[in-house]
Order: structure tokens, then sequence, then C-alpha cells
């Protein structure tokens, strides 16, 4: 299976040397963004290609083909993006204090929370849609997020009081801790669910 | 005798195109020739060897083994070739050996490396810059470096010229000195397989029409020519078609002993090709539907 998540470092090779441009990009002109969107921009880069780059080939009748079984192909995505999104965040993190870029512990806790529900709600797209247009559709529906959230967060903020006063009544510690089960949770949950789904599947 | 492959009642469904209650065995040790026309079901079957497609009932083992709890085993042991490229298109054959390689126990580079020399394939070039007969060497070579026992498939032959087709049927035979080996592969260039293959399986219709030794099918058919008088309906009865012409006729016949019997030296008897005896056997099944 170590394999299996290698092999995306090989066939990612050329979008691996757009990485560092692409973080110093935002570290020096996205300077009123979120650090912690440039932290979860860097965690989904790399799953997020391998998976674009690989449903563009014919790889699912290649690696079917290979001595692995489908739940080790499913296994290995969802593990090996855990490890691209702590090596991302590593890499974006060290780029982001050489450039000087303020970020808090507590931005990397937000991006790898995102990161998880994200990655949970996009992965099992790429089992269940038609491919070739499944790229698409987590790209336009990133945009989407990231442009809509943060006014819909701000307007439940506004005027939902009790939620927000629940929320701020509960300690930072509680608040984390419940983040991190329900993150943590989607994610298991979608690779079942897309593991389901590859079990069953023709090529 | 072994048997490497068996389907055992498999029923397939698509939506326009089924196989139903499908039985099939490969013996190991030979060189088994599939053919069938476009459509017939030939890639489904192969996928379904392959665990590409899980069939809706009935069971399919290799090598004694289902994929149900020996997918990895069964794997381990098959080299498969397909009729378009599967390999990553950007990437040179370097680095798709280095993704293939790490996938198999007993990969051998040197192996590997001594057939890249051999089809002088470049190492550095990315695979879509291939030409299709470069393509298949290239799977070919991949299929070959994991002394794989199992050899499948789908269309080798197909897109390449008539010069390489022939040194494809000459490593062929070169794979086949070990023993142990096999050889399944789907083709419609039916010249192919009267040189080299030991089986032949004839599917239309997802139905598997015969699967016999092509020494038994070249006893029982033979193509007769002799004068038109020898016809009657009496002795017509022996032939699967007839021709005539005004110099005799020429027939084909799925019984030689009779034919001889019946006709003795006033006839002529030559081999019967096999895409002569195809054509007849899927006409003759038509017929009987």
């Amino acid at each position: 299976m170590f394999n299996l998540i290698k092999k995306d470092l090989i066939i990612l090779k050329v979008q691996l040397l757009l990485f560092i441009p692409f973080i110093v990009f935002f570290a020096v002109f996205a300077t009123h963004l979120s650090p912690a969107f440039i932290f979860l921009l860097a965690s989904i880069f790399i799953p997020i290609n391998a998976y674009i780059y690989d449903e563009q080939a014919e790889t699912n009748i290649l690696l079917n083909s290979l001595p692995y079984t489908r739940q080790e192909i499913v296994a290995a995505r969802y593990i090996g993006a855990i490890a691209y999104m702590i090596l991302s965040i590593g890499v974006a993190g060290i780029i982001l204090y050489l450039c000087n870029y303020g970020y808090t512990i507590r931005d990397i806790v937000i991006a790898v929370g995102l990161f998880f529900v994200f990655s949970a709600l996009s992965f099992p797209l790429f089992y269940i849609l038609k491919p070739g247009y499944i790229g698409l559709a987590v790209f336009v529906s990133f945009i989407v997020l990231a442009v809509v959230l943060p006014p819909i967060v701000q307007f439940l903020a506004e005027n939902l009081t009790t939620i927000t006063n629940f929320l701020t009544n509960l300690s930072a510690f509680t608040l984390y801790l419940s983040g991190a089960t329900i993150a943590i949770g989607l994610y298991l949950l979608s690779w079942i669910f897309s593991r389901t789904i590859y079990l069953r599947k023709d090529f | 005798m072994e048997n490497v492959i068996e389907f055992r009642g498999i029923s397939k469904k698509f939506k326009e195109f089924s196989i139903e209650n499908l039985d099939l065995q490969i013996k190991r040790g030979y060189i088994t020739g599939f053919i069938g026309a476009n459509g017939a079901g030939k890639s489904t079957i192969i996928k379904l060897m392959m665990n590409l497609l899980q069939a809706d009932k009935g069971e399919v083992k290799v090598f004694g083994m289902d994929y149900f709890s020996h997918a990895k085993e069964i794997k381990e042991r098959i080299g498969f070739v397909y009729d378009r490229n599967v390999f990553y298109e950007a990437l040179s054959l370097k680095d798709i050996s280095r993704i293939v390689a790490p996938a198999y126990k007993c990969w051998n580079n040197k192996q590997f490396k001594a057939y890249v020399d051999k089809f002088e394939l470049p190492l550095n070039k990315p695979i879509k810059k291939f030409s299709k007969g470069m393509q298949m060497k290239a799977s070919l070579a991949i299929a070959l470096s994991h002394d794989a026992e199992l050899i499948i498939m789908d269309e080798p032959t197909a897109g390449l010229d008539p010069a390489f087709r022939r040194e494809l049927l000459d490593i062929f035979q070169e794979v086949m000195v070990d023993e142990r080996r096999t050889i399944f592969f789907s083709t419609h260039i039916t010249s192919d397989l009267d040189r080299i293959a030991d089986y032949i399986v004839l599917i239309e219709k997802g139905e598997v029409l015969f699967n016999k030794p092509i020494y038994e099918l070249k006893e029982r058919y033979a193509i007769v020519k002799g004068s038109t008088n020898l016809l009657d309906r009496d002795t017509e009865e022996s032939f699967i078609k007839i021709e005539r012409s005004s110099t005799g006729f020429q027939a084909l016949t799925n019984n030689v002993e009779e034919v001889k019997e019946l006709f003795g030296d006033h006839v002529v008897m030559e081999e019967a090709s096999l895409e002569e005896i195809m054509f007849y056997v899927k006409g003759a099944h038509s017929q009987h539907d």
C-alpha cells in the first residue's frame, strides 16, 4: 500500500514543482487572506491533484490489474491524503515563516479540520461521478464554498445569537475536541462509503 | 489436465449485452486463442478473468483460487496486455516501471531491461509519444518481467503491422518454452492463431461455440474440391457450405472421415483455415437459433 501512496509523487512530479511557487504566490500577494485558508489549499493540493490526474488516465484498470486489492486502493487514497496533508502543511508553514506571513497554531488546526471535512465530502465524488467531470465539480464547488461560506457564517453569527452564545460558552478545549471528532468522524464515514462503492464497481 | 482459468455458470447483464450461464475452461501450459466478432463479448470475458468486472452470478477461478479471498495471489501471477494503453500517458517507461515494479514480489528488473533493449524502447520518452506498436511492446515488456505464469492479452496484435505481428508471435513461442506458462489472447486476426495456438475458443454473443484443440479442428474440418457431378441430394449432406463453379465445386466439411469414405480419390481435400471454420460455424449456429 505504501507503494500506492508513493505512486502519487511519481505521477505528480510536475505539479509538485508548482507547489512551492503556489504557496509563495499566496504568501506574497494574498496578504489579506486568512492563513488557515492557505494551509487548507496547501493540504488538499496533492490529494486532489492525484485524484484528478488518476481519473484522466485508465488508472482503475491499471491498478486493479496489478496485485492490489480494491480495499487497498481506496485505503491508499485516504491514508495517503493524511500523509500528504501533514507534509504539505509543514512545507507551507516553513514557506510562510520565511516570507514573514504571520500565522498561529490555531490557523493550522482550523485548516486541518477543514481539510478533513472537505476531503470527506469531495473524495466520494471520484467514486460516484463519471470521470472527466469530477475535477471540475470539485474545483467549482471549492471556489463557491470559499466565496459563499464566510458571509453565511457571518450571517449566522450575527443573527443566531443562541448558537453563538452556546459556542462561545464552550471552553476552547471542548470546542476543538468536538470539532476534531466531527471532522475525523466524517472522514472515516466517507472512507467506508467510498470503499463500499469501489468494491462493487465495474471497470 | 489442469485448468488455469475456470468459469462456472457465469452471468453478467449489461444494458445491450449479456452473458448467461457461461462455462469456460482454459488449460494450463498452452496457448489459447480467443476469437469472435467485434462485440461478441471477448473484452467482457477478459475483464471477468481479471476481476475488473464482477459476475452477477457464477464462479470465476484462476489458478484454482477465487478473487474474493485470493485477489493478490492471483494477480501476482498474471501478466496483462490490453488493447489500449492503460499506463499514464504523460509518464516515461522508466517512471511507469517505478510504479509497477514495487507492486510485484517477483519483479525482475534485469529481465525488464533485457526486453526494453530487445524491443528497442526509449526509457525516457512519454508513453503518449509511442506508436501503437511501441505501446504494445511496452505493455508486453512489463507483462513478461515478473515471472507471470498466465499472460492474458486483449487484442495484442490489433493495429500492428504484419512484420511486427510475426515478431510478436515468435516472442510468444519463446515465452512458452517455460512449461508452467499459459497464454490466453483474443484476436480477430485468425491467421495469427493458425501458427501458434494450441486451443481455440470461439464465442458469439456471449456464448462459447467451441473450445477445442486446434489439431482436432483441423482433423474434423476440410475444404473439399471436386467435379460437380459428384454432388446430389445425399452427398451434399456431408458439407456445411458448397460453392459451385463451371470447373467444379468447393465445399467445407466438418466430417472428413465421411467425405473420404463417400468420394475416395475423386475429390481433393485441403486443410481449412481457421477463418473459414469460424465463418461457417457461426453461420451454422445462427441457422439453428
